[in-house]
């Protein structure tokens, strides 16, 4: 054997870049979108009030860029391209590991046909001033609606499932145990997102504000 | 009298690697205690298929009827599994059998596993002692490593992780768990660990770890009972910190 010299492949570090992506901005985004959404439970002019917060931040076309556009671009490209080197077999052992691995990839691509649509709607044709008032027209629409609840549960349990991935194929939770507990984590953001999506959701359908009191 | 209990037993056969695969049927006399290569003897005894078409006796790898050398794993009913220890009495009837569908058959239920050992051979998934002198004796192993290491130590390269894994197939040179965790325990060997960084450079390649994709199959079917998912998610580890920071950190 030769001297050591680590020079890792191009197709480890494409891939471990698609595993971080997904984390770290994606992931995180998703935080911060559910987040800010989240305002719409307070008011419509609370909501607006903080979409405008996010829609005059300095150098925005370069941080939406370089934080959501191309991350998510790379994540959804190279996902796809990992599904299709993939061969699921959740028929022949239908195990709860390989129903995961075979939804991840169904969610993932939900998710990104989702999020493509709600960027033409809410990001393009709005020319980045997108309103409450945007969003409401919007889900008068029973599809869109439809759409809106698929694509966030879809991006929600992607989301949950990515989080017990990354742990277990990072390293960072390597024994049983510690998967076990990761799976436990990624179970209970999946539900939680779910949950708050559906929910902010609903506020735009019925005009629903349980936080209004706060402004009252 | 009440008939004589039987076992079906349906088998994929094809003559050799490149023909066309059929099916044959068996009827075999009970027996208590069959296991399935039981049936593969019975039927090399009198290869007559269950219609009464005189056939030749079905071709299969086998050696230790133990469990401990991992040459007789196939899919029976659909699943990787060993066929000596693929108790009869368990199995829903007909009992189908096919060779594992990772490896190119060599004939009926004899695969060639050739892609494990170049893999390993990629990894170099072995101790080097020998040098142009004598190497003396090695540092001892603390029994806390010897613990970890044995059941890492029983693979026997069935192949079942190969087999039941998602991302091992035409479109993917996926190495596998098993060789993902042979690194692990070489690189734990005190001696062995004098190579660790070139290993998990091999890791690295294509078809490596990172082609893993957690669907943890593989130590489900595990016949050694194999912390295989433990040894990927240690070994991911060790390789990202390598790669990613051993430039920063050394």
């Amino acid at each position: 054997m030769s001297a050591t010299a680590t020079r890792p492949e191009t197709d480890y570090l494409l891939r471990k870049l698609h595993s971080l992506t997904g984390i770290i901005p994606v992931g995180a985004f998703l935080v911060e979108h559910f987040w800010s959404n989240s305002y719409a439970l307070v008011s419509q002019a609370q909501y607006d009030a903080k979409s405008q917060e996010l829609q005059t931040i300095p150098f925005r076309i370069f941080v939406e860029w370089a934080f959501i556009f191309l991350p998510m671009l790379y994540h959804g490209g190279y996902g796809i391209y990992i599904w299709l080197r993939g061969k699921a077999n959740v028929s022949a052992y239908p195990w709860v590991g390989n129903w995961l691995y075979t939804t991840q990839r169904y969610t993932g691509l939900i998710a990104f046909a989702y999020i493509g649509w709600h960027l033409y709607t809410e990001r393009w044709l709005t020319h980045g001033r997108s309103t409450y008032a945007d969003v409401e027209n919007l889900l008068r629409n029973p599809y869109a609606l439809a759409f809106m609840f698929v694509g966030v549960v879809a991006s929600s349990f992607h989301l949950g499932v990515g989080i017990w991935n990354f742990l277990c194929k990072w390293g960072l939770a390597a024994t049983v145990k510690a998967q076990r507990a990761a799976g436990a984590l990624g179970a209970v953001v999946g539900f939680t997102f779910s949950l708050v999506g559906v929910l902010i959701v609903c506020s735009f359908w019925l005009n629903w504000h349980p936080f209004d009191f706060y402004v009252k | 009298m009440a008939e004589a209990k039987q076992v079906i037993v349906r088998i994929k056969r094809q003559a050799g690697p490149k023909v066309a695969p059929y099916w044959e049927e068996f009827a075999l006399p009970w027996r208590p205690a069959m296991n399935v290569i039981i049936c593969l003897r019975d039927i090399a005894e009198n290869p007559v298929t269950r219609d009464g078409k005189k056939t030749t006796p079905i071709s299969y790898d086998s050696n230790c009827l133990e469990e401990v050398c991992g040459s007789c794993a196939m899919l029976i009913n659909g699943r990787a599994r060993m066929a000596c220890s693929a108790l009869v009495d368990k199995l829903e009837q007909p009992i189908r059998l096919e060779p594992f569908s990772k490896f190119p058959v060599v004939r009926d239920l004899a695969v060639d596993r050739q892609f494990m050992f170049e893999s390993l051979k990629r990894v170099n998934g072995w101790i080097p002692i020998d040098g142009t002198y004598d190497l003396g004796e090695g540092p001892r192993m603390a029994p806390e490593i010897q613990e970890k290491a044995y059941p890492l130590s029983r693979c026997i390269s069935c192949g079942s992780c190969l087999e039941v894994c998602p991302q091992v197939n035409d479109n993917n040179q996926f190495i596998g768990a098993a060789i993902v965790s042979q690194v692990r325990l070489f690189n734990m060997h005190p001696t062995g660990a004098m190579h660790a960084k070139e290993r998990i450079q091999a890791l690295m390649e294509p078809g490596g770890i990172q082609d893993c994709a957690n669907a943890q199959n593989c130590v489900k079917a595990c016949p050694k009972d194999i912390p295989l998912t433990e040894s990927l998610a240690e070994m991911n580890r060790q390789a990202w910190k390598q790669a990613l920071v051993g430039w920063l950190i050394g």
